[in-house]
């Protein structure tokens, strides 16, 4: 199917009635986790997973992104207009956003972070179109071995690219990796840590996982402070940004879009990564660099723009390859293989209009965002004051009911529990629990191609640097390594002819 | 901060040498054919030695100097996430006995109240939200345990 086609055929499958209310109703909900304290994107879509069970592939798909892109779009406002991030991915927005709304520009700001995302958002998933199609044709004729050694690359690098320390993010992915290979083992049948629990045979659930992991322990995180928020009282008025904020934007937006739609296609940060290099270069190639941290718009239009465009981009790797490269994407791919649908090269041929539906509902949902940003935005801000009080034991009450109605089954209200508990102790302790999420999910398809190849090769390691593309994956995968051990070693005899 | 991160490799050490032993039960095979335990017990094996690295570098450091002065520990408000915890294995030991309804009403009633509301909102907010919940996700095909109302 050509790109022209099979576009058309997507908007057909988007243009639906029953998926044009999916797409909107993910956007709206994605625009309102954004906006909502104590709740993330990752956690948003762990929870609503189960009520998705009952659509198709794609409608489930389309509402799950939607909520993925959406969040981007509502975290902006909170960062603008609070000085509270929805989202990770809109913390640099804060720095000039806020200023701007403190000055009485609320309204460019807002804008130009719509149009801004618009832009973005729209160029990377023309960018997913052109790229993930040839991708997943050079990726039909992988086998284990080159499976076995891209995924070691994804996991190295998500280490390498994560915002805390090395050594915590590697023992997150150690800590994933073990806690994978619970359940039954595919090749011997043998159960493997279950400890006589019957639900623990197929696996730990992704579900109860992510929502202890990316729910509770968050809601846990939040009562330690009281959430109650200054909101900026001025009236926002003139959303559309003038002639001026437009010719110091355009630059910013353009280059937000360059930089962010490869960002998102590496394992790790993403659009939170893009977010920030964005701002860091428009900083240094500004001419006037002290504007910045003060109101300058381009600090918004920027990462606004990135973090958008990358979003975009970490689609490619998961619907071509099946290898998610961050958190959000991997409950995305378990919402697909909950659905019967094993994500990767094979799927753009068996259900092209999964692939082609999601494209163009992106298309669809980054427009309805747009409307629904600008004019609405004093919905928005009403439900900004939502006091958490409120808030708090509804996000409870969903995971709730999120883990039991999968199964209808307590002992995964347990594990959720259990996980939510474990997730907060480990951020307590700086460690991250994206990176364990991630080798989580890989783990299972790690083991496995590990082990087939090796049957393959009739047990010869050599089988790895047999294969050209698997040589090239574990080559790159030393040199990120070696590099990372110098850094390391560096920065220890820097910090020891400190002391 | 030294003496956090003592604990913090102990528990790792402790979860790596677990894992060791239970692969190590489940058969390890050859690494040319590797059997049900092998990986995790690598895993279990880097995990070791990652925390026993981490391990002896604060144990240097703590016998060299005595370290920064203990920071002043911010108020956590630990009851409050005791509550919560409290609340959450409640409901999931008594929601097959009492039903959705009942498990979930007393549920909210607790966390609205204790976090602040007054009774009015608490009464009104978590009677509406056990109603709502129930007939949207009754609709969507979700089945609640019907408890006492069998």
């Amino acid at each position: 199917m050509d790109i022209f086609s099979g576009l058309l055929s997507g908007f057909q499958i988007v243009f639906q009635p029953v998926n044009f209310l999916y797409c909107f109703a993910g956007v709206f909900i994605g625009t309102l986790i954004g906006v909502l304290p104590g709740i993330g994107p990752t956690g948003a879509m762990a929870m609503l997973l189960p009520t998705t069970f009952g659509l198709s592939p794609v409608s489930s798909l389309i509402i799950l992104a939607g909520i993925f892109y959406g969040a981007q779009y509502g975290g902006s406002t909170t960062s603008i207009l609070v000085n509270i991030p929805g989202e990770a991915s809109s913390i640099v927005t804060t720095l000039d956003g806020y200023q701007m709304a403190r000055q009485g520009r609320a309204g460019p700001a807002l804008g130009i972070a719509a149009f801004g995302s618009l832009i973005g958002g729209t160029f990377s998933v023309i960018g997913l179109m052109f790229l993930a199609l040839p991708l997943a044709e050079i990726a039909v004729a992988f086998g284990p071995p080159e499976y076995f050694s891209l995924i070691c690359l994804t996991m190295i690098l998500s280490v390498y690219l994560s915002r805390g320390s090395l050594f915590k993010s590697f023992i997150m992915i150690i800590t994933g990796l073990i806690l994978s290979t619970v359940g039954m083992d595919p090749i011997s049948g043998k159960t493997r840590f279950t400890f006589g629990c019957g639900t623990l045979i197929d696996g730990i659930g992704l579900v109860p996982a992510a929502m202890g992991l990316f729910g509770i322990s968050e809601v846990l995180m939040n009562l330690e402070e009281s959430l109650e928020r200054v909101i900026f009282k001025a009236k926002i008025k003139n959303l559309l940004p003038n002639l001026e904020d437009w010719k110091k934007s355009i630059g910013p937006i353009s280059r937000g879009t360059l930089l962010g739609f490869p960002l998102g296609i590496l394992p790790g940060g993403g659009a939170i990564i893009a977010s920030f290099v964005s701002y860091a270069l428009e900083k240094r190639i500004s001419k006037t660099p002290e504007r910045f941290g003060h109101g300058a718009i381009e600090g918004v239009a920027g990462p606004e723009t990135a973090n958008n465009a990358a979003a975009g981009g970490s689609f490619i790797p998961v619907l071509a390859l099946g290898i998610p490269p961050n958190v959000v994407m991997a409950i995305l791919m378990g919402a697909l293989i909950i659905n019967g649908i094993t994500p990767g090269p094979l799927m753009l041929n068996q259900y092209p209009e999964v692939f082609w539906g999601v494209v163009a509902s992106m298309y669809l949902g980054n427009i309805i965002l747009l409307l629904l940003n600008l004019p609405l935005i004093g919905l928005w801000v009403k439900l900004l004051k939502v006091p958490y009080r409120i808030l708090m034991p509804l996000i409870l009450l969903f995971c709730l009911i999120g883990s039991y109605s999968l199964n209808n089954n307590v002992v995964e209200v347990i594990i959720m529990i259990i996980f939510g508990v474990a997730g907060y102790v480990l951020r307590k302790f700086d460690f991250e629990v994206a990176p364990l999420m991630v080798a989580f999910i890989l783990g299972p398809i790690w083991e496995n191609s590990w082990r087939q190849s090796l049957v393959m090769s009739d047990g010869k390691f050599s089988i790895f640097l047999e294969k050209p593309i698997s040589l090239v994956t574990l080559a790159v995968a030393t040199l990120v390594i070696i590099n990372a051990l110098i850094k390391y070693y560096r920065k220890k005899k820097r910090r020891f002819i400190f002391e | 901060m030294s003496q956090s991160r003592i604990i913090v490799s102990l528990f790792w050490i402790g979860l790596g040498v677990f894992v060791m032993i239970f692969s190590y039960k489940l058969g390890l095979g050859r690494f040319s054919n590797p059997d049900s335990g092998l990986m995790s017990f690598l895993l279990g094996l880097i995990l070791v030695l990652l925390s026993l690295y981490s391990l002896v570098i604060s144990l240097l450091k703590k016998s060299g100097e005595e370290g920064p002065p203990k920071e002043a520990r911010s108020q956590t408000n630990y009851g409050k996430i005791a509550l919560v915890l409290v609340a959450l294995v409640m409901y999931s030991f008594i929601l097959e006995k009492l039903g959705f309804v009942i498990t979930t009403w007393i549920f909210l009633f607790l966390l609205f109240r204790s976090m602040g509301n007054r009774w009015i909102t608490t009464l009104i907010g978590s009677t509406f939200t056990v109603l709502a919940t129930y007939l949207v996700f009754t609709f969507f095909g979700v089945r609640f345990p019907p408890g006492i109302f069998r």
